[in-house]
């Protein structure tokens, strides 16, 4: 019997939308594969690169298709910083605990967002709207502490500013919905 | 050989010796947390830091991961060493909660007394720490990850000692993480380890949780009888109880460790069930009472029919002294027996194993670790013994290469290859192989037997086609090998079997090679049961002495026919058809309910005992308290009870040997001693290769080796012609297996509630050929058809067994028993799937 769920007799309505196309696709990638525990990683690194996290059924595939447990793929996926296991959100924040950045703070900023957010880092909220991860220096030391919200660099953060992205967030969405609605309207 | 200074005194020690061993064969304990002497060293720890003052390396190292060299001086409590370690100590506590009074490891905890020692009395880290969730590891082993300091002690041990890799190390650098990749049961038989090697109170002992510290128990060494390898324990007792068995370290038996089967296999002399009072008729009696009557109706059944209407039965689970004073008392007063095996097959091949154990070629479980090449026969070792998977491994890590001679769906933690054959083939496929193995020009001076067995032995061309390629790669790899050994179960092979496999590790002998041979018995005392037991009476010959009406009295000594012979009616008719039916026994059993005269006997813990394990060791294991009805049980709770007396309730407990001696000699024992020391007088006098036995409390740590062999049992003496012609045919019927698992089919570990929670239901194993055959699939209930009605069972399909065989668990939760003969063959048309 196998361990995993993998999708045999269940409508895609049961599972998890992208967690059923993720578990067709590596039913299709897998095979290319030779069985064979150098594999590992590739694999896990392809299927991030389509789907961008790695669920843990697809963890539990791989962990079959080599013939090892899914707690050595677990074990090797969590050791490298490149695999999520989270799929990432439509916003993703990144704060910075670099050296400059730790000295200024940049710990009381991530717990800030952790804290506004119910997530932990490396995770992404249950609507998917925003994930947050720690990095490792984004190279503008001067303006320490720093996070990057999606492609903007945010320096001299301070926990007043956190709330004023979330307000700007609230904004934006508000004034999206203001024009789908009139536009709606219109037609 | 390199000579080092540690502290100032010198020692000389083999090269490649660490300095932390070195330290510690000077009587140096260097703190540790990540080395163990199994395990080796990986510097993960850092707490084994000294001062090198000379030699090729300088100033603070770790001791665990340099050699000792010549010239080198060292200083354990040099300052600078001390200050290290002592900062270490306290880093590493950073993030250790402060739940030492709720921490079951409290009491015996490494890490506890290094803090404690190390003089780091007072918490400076203020900050939050870091945290984990803890996952459910099954009922044996608790999990509390928050306590880890990172040694990476149990994933060496659960990966790369015992082969499992379902338990590891997740994330990387702070949050490293060791446990599964989700919550569930731990799949290895040996995760009660966990526990003993960890060095604080990540993993601990899951059904002793919150019972006492270890200060509070009778502590005291004893051994495992759960099956016949003969581990040592030290079981931890309190308030008239085991509470806990931990792995004692052997040098010649199991090393540092122990499977769980006989760590959690003890609870059969706790459980609320036991039998603690004498019974006549189902009556509660004072136990003398019991034995007057037990004496006096064995009295009246020898004066109407003589001595030979009595019967003894006792069992391979007794110690030695209740095994002997059953040899005693039938050859004193001339009653039938003394049987321990159920039939003379079983007898027949118990007694060749320990008369074929030439002291030259026995190798213990340590010595097997050394081997490099292992071929097992008719063993299933994860479920018969399964240290001897653990010492296997060993071998294969060292580059052993193992093959496995087996019908059953062998499964090891570890590259081996597996002939599955089917049991007529075994010899024939085990002289190939040994045949293709051995240079002919080595063996021209081995003797005139050994060039005629070897001319004479089948070649690998008997080997099936499909099986060719593997065999001969297993040839190579045996003809290769300098230390080989055979393992020889003497469970489900033929009666042949045993005395090949020693014709065998002979001629390997004579061949030039290392050889070695490592015979695995049914039960933890079934050696000296092979010692004692009458060739001419099993237990099927006593059963047919009953109905024929000769035998009218039986004895029968710490064993349940009811659950070990394999003809329940038969059986069930016979002992309406006795007299006198007198039971002694420390289990609830089946022969206990139907007993006319029950006594309940001490186990091992209360009695202590002489054990012979299945290489001839003979060790004792001495008394760990002294009996009674626990406090528990009593007082319905923890809680002591609210009535008081005197005496101890359940105390009138005896060992067996006592009671026989009792009912037999009519003695009145007041003390123990004067009994053993006679009965081991007798045994020295009357058994041979126990000559040389010591009383019982000057048997030295390891036990004493035995020399059991005898010469006068034919060697090389194999009908080839016959093997042959057995060999041949595989469209007969299917023959049905009896095999053990590793839980749910050893009489004693099958009373422990944690066991059983480990218990597979129980299921036949078959071949995809037959299973295709016979319309069946996987999972599929089938029906045998038995002359003693059906037997209905779960089917699993297995690709790597052989066919032509039905392998049945000799489970508790089936009925087995209904086979009826051994060996037993059914026809295909007798085995339906059951429809719904």
């Amino acid at each position: 019997m196998a361990l995993y769920n993998d999708g045999v007799g269940m409508a895609p309505s049961d599972l998890d939308h992208e967690e059923w196309e993720m578990i067709q696709d590596i039913k299709v990638l897998l095979p290319g594969f030779e069985k064979h525990r150098g594999n590992l990683i590739p694999i896990l690194q392809s299927i991030q690169e389509k789907h961008s996290y790695l669920a843990s059924t697809a963890m539990e595939m791989v962990a079959t298709h080599l013939s090892i447990t899914p707690s050595e793929v677990f074990g090797v996926a969590t050791f490298y910083n490149q695999f999520r296991f989270h799929p990432p959100g439509k916003h993703q924040i990144k704060v910075c605990l670099g050296t400059a950045c730790h000295v200024a703070g940049g710990d009381i900023i991530l717990e800030n967002f952790e804290r506004k957010l119910g997530i932990k880092d490396g995770e992404t909220t249950p609507d998917r709207e925003y994930s947050v991860e720690r990095v490792a220096c984004v190279g503008c030391c001067a303006l320490a502490p720093v996070a990057v919200v999606d492609e903007n660099v945010q320096g001299h953060m301070q926990p007043s500013k956190v709330e004023g992205l979330f307000v700007q967030f609230q904004i934006e969405r508000e004034r999206e919905e203001r024009e789908k609605a009139e536009r709606e309207a219109s037609e | 050989m390199p000579k080092i200074i540690i502290d100032d005194r010198e020692i000389e020690v083999p090269e490649g010796t660490k300095v932390i061993e070195a330290a510690e064969q000077l009587g140096i304990m260097i703190p540790r947390f990540c080395y163990h002497p199994a395990l080796g060293s990986v510097g993960a720890c850092r707490v084994c830091a000294v001062k090198f003052l000379e030699g090729p390396f300088k100033g603070v190292q770790m001791s665990c991961m340099i050699d000792a060299k010549d010239g080198m001086i060292v200083s354990t409590n040099d300052e600078e060493a001390v200050e290290f370690r002592r900062n270490i100590i306290e880093w590493l506590m950073l993030n250790h909660p402060h739940d030492c009074p709720v921490c079951d490891e409290g009491g015996h905890c490494l890490l506890q007394d290094m803090t404690v020692s190390g003089g780091h009395g007072m918490r400076r880290y203020l900050g939050l720490k870091r945290t984990y969730r803890d996952q459910y590891l099954g009922p044996l082993v608790q999990h509390e990850m928050n306590r880890c300091i990172h040694c990476y002690r149990c994933s060496r041990f659960y990966q790369e000692f015992a082969g499992y890799f379902d338990l590891g190390v997740m994330q990387s650098a702070n949050r490293t993480y060791f446990g599964r990749f989700k919550d569930g049961i731990l799949e290895s038989p040996f995760t009660g380890n966990l526990s003993d090697i960890c060095p604080t109170g990540v993993y601990t002992d899951r059904p002793s949780r919150f019972f006492g510290r270890r200060w509070d128990y009778q502590r005291s060494p004893s051994l495992c009888i759960n099956c016949s390898l003969g581990c040592h324990t030290t079981v931890s007792a309190r308030y008239r109880q085991v509470v806990r068995q931990e792995a004692r370290y052997s040098e010649a038996v199991n090393g540092y460790f122990i499977c769980d089967r006989g760590r959690h296999g003890f609870h059969y002399a706790r459980t609320e069930t036991r039998p603690w009072q004498a019974l006549i008729e189902g009556r509660e009696v004072p136990t003398e009472g019991a034995v007057r009557a037990a004496r006096e109706r064995l009295a009246e059944i020898v004066s109407s029919g003589g001595p030979r209407s009595v019967a003894c039965l006792g069992s391979g689970r007794s110690s030695l002294e209740t095994q002997a004073m059953l040899g005693q008392l039938c050859q004193k007063k001339g009653w039938q027996g003394p049987s321990y095996f159920m039939d003379k097959s079983l007898t027949g091949k118990a007694k060749t194993a320990v008369s074929r154990l030439d002291p030259e070629l026995a190798v213990s479980l340590r010595e097997l670790e050394g081997s490099d090449a292992i071929v097992v026969v008719g063993a299933d070792p994860i479920n018969e013994a399964p240290m001897l998977a653990l010492a296997m491994r060993q071998a294969q890590r060292r580059g052993g290469k193992i093959a496995v001679i087996d019908p059953r769906p062998i499964f090891l933690p570890f590259d081996f290859n597996h002939l599955p054959v089917r049991l007529d083939e075994i010899n024939l496929y085990l002289s190939a192989l040994v045949k293709a193995a051995v240079d002919p020009e080595l063996i021209v001076d081995a003797g005139k037997d050994a060039i005629e067995f070897y001319q004479e032995a089948p070649s690998l061309e008997i080997v099936a086609a499909s099986l060719q390629e593997k065999a001969s790669i297993l040839a190579q790899e045996l003809r290769a090998g300098q230390r080989v050994v055979i393992v020889c179960g003497t469970q489900i092979v033929r009666e042949t079997t045993p005395a090949l496999a020693a014709d065998h590790a002979k001629f390997l002998r004579a061949a030039k090679k290392q050889a070695g041979l490592f015979y695995l018995l049914p039960q933890a005392n079934s050696f000296g049961a092979a010692l004692l037991a009458s060739s001419e009476v099993s237990f099927l010959e006593i059963i047919q002495g009953v109905e024929k009406g000769e035998i009218k009295g039986l004895i029968v000594a710490e064993n349940d026919p009811f659950y070990s012979f394999h003809d329940r009616q038969r059986l069930e008719l016979a002992i309406e058809k006795l007299d006198l039916l007198v039971v002694l026994d420390c289990i609830e059993s089946t022969a206990v309910k139907k007993a006319n005269v029950f006594l309940p006997t001490s186990t091992l813990y209360e009695a202590g005992g002489i054990f012979i394990n299945q290489e001839g060791r003979v060790q004792a294991a001495p008394r760990a308290y002294l009996g009674g009805i626990s406090i528990a049980q009593i007082g319905g709770g923890d809680h002591p009870p609210r009535v008081y007396g005197s005496d101890i309730p359940g105390g009138e407990l005896r060992a067996a040997y006592q009671f026989l001696s009792q009912i037999g000699n009519g003695d009145q024992i007041e003390d123990d001693d004067p009994t053993r020391r006679s009965l081991l007088r007798w045994i020295a006098d009357n058994i041979p290769p126990l000559a040389e036995i010591p009383p019982f409390d000057e048997l030295s740590e390891n036990g004493m080796r035995i020399s059991s062999s005898n010469d006068t049992s034919p060697q090389f003496a194999v009908n080839w012609q016959e093997e042959k012609e057995k060999g041949k045919g595989s469209e007969g019927p299917l023959e049905i297996i009896l095999t053990d698992w590793t839980f749910g089919t050893e009489e004693l570990s099958s009373f422990s509630p944690p066991l059983m929670k480990l218990e597979r239901k129980p299921y036949a194993s078959m071949h995809t050929d037959d299973a295709a055959r016979l319309g069946l699939g996987h999972g599929d209930k089938a029906k045998i058809k038995l002359d003693e009605g059906n037997l209905e069972v779960d089917v699993c399909i297995e690709e790597n067994m052989a066919s032509g065989v039905v392998i049945l668990p000799r489970h508790r939760l089936l009925e087995w028993q209904k086979i009826k003969s051994l060996p037993k063959f059914v026809r295909f048309e007798e085995i339906e799937k059951v429809s719904g």
